[in-house]
């Protein structure tokens, strides 16, 4: 059971055709570019045209759902499918900034002791800190800081989606909850 | 000694080593912060499974206290 294991399966699903496109979202994207913190779940970002629709508007994961079964991962738990040991949520793009932090996805390379580099689609750190800013819990404020802290965000480049998606009151009032001055 | 003569340690060292590390781990590479999340979360397991029970056993009260009498 380890994580990379799961990102792995994400990997063959996407090579299987079971989603067109898909990227590594939430804390486990940020690990990417922030120093590790704990996380009992892994995020992907997915586009709508994935998932099957119902009738009456529900979006289903039922195509998602066959795939796993079929390459053995049956388990279901309150937070997502088990895969690997790890909960996974699929979640669909559900904004124009979710739309385009997928597009922008980048290609990550992952070291494996064992054959060729894994390569998995991952968010940008600037989307991923937009994202957080948006969603504004608490845990997502305390991410946005340390990106800011360990200098991990171009703040040009985050203050122009900011702009673009609207978000620049809520990133004003991040900023006055953390104490800190605009740095953008 | 009152409050606003007590003397206290200068800790910004600490803080900066802190910071420092902070900054390091960011550093690493994705897959060796891959392993550091799945040693986190078996380090964590003892809490979140005690939490669960925790709260297993707050909803069998508040259920107990459901039951009209």
């Amino acid at each position: 059971m380890s994580m990379r294991k799961t990102i792995e399966v994400i990997t063959k699903l996407a090579e299987r055709g079971t989603f067109k496109s898909y990227a590594l979202a939430g804390a486990v994207a940020a690990l990417n570019y922030i120093e590790p913190t704990l996380t009992q779940d892994l995020d992907i970002l997915i586009s709508v045209a994935d998932f099957e629709k119902h009738k009456s508007g529900l979006i289903l994961l039922a195509p998602i759902e066959k795939a796993l079964k079929e390459m053995g991962y049956a388990d279901r738990s309150d937070v997502g499918f088990i895969i690997e040991g790890w909960p996974v949520q699929f979640l669909p793009v559900a904004s124009p900034l979710d739309e385009e932090a997928l597009e922008k996805a980048i290609e990550l390379e992952i070291d494996t002791d064992v054959g060729p580099l894994l390569k998995a689609r991952c968010l940008r750190a600037e989307h991923l800190v937009a994202i957080a800013i948006k969603v504004g819990r608490l845990k997502d404020l305390a991410r946005v800081q340390a990106f800011l802290e360990q200098k991990a965000v171009d703040l040009s480049v985050l203050k122009e989606i900011l702009l673009r998606h609207g978000l620049m009151d809520k990133w004003l009032s991040f900023c006055l909850k953390a104490g800190i001055e605009n740095p953008l | 000694m009152s409050d606003d003569q007590a003397r206290y340690p200068d800790i910004s060292d600490i803080l900066a080593c802190k910071a420092a590390g902070r900054v390091r781990n960011a550093s690493l590479s994705f897959a060796a912060k891959l392993a550091i999340l799945d040693a986190l979360r078996e380090r964590a397991r003892p809490f979140v499974e005690a939490r669960k029970i925790r709260a297993v056993g707050r909803v069998g009260k508040g259920a107990e206290r459901a039951v009209p009498t």
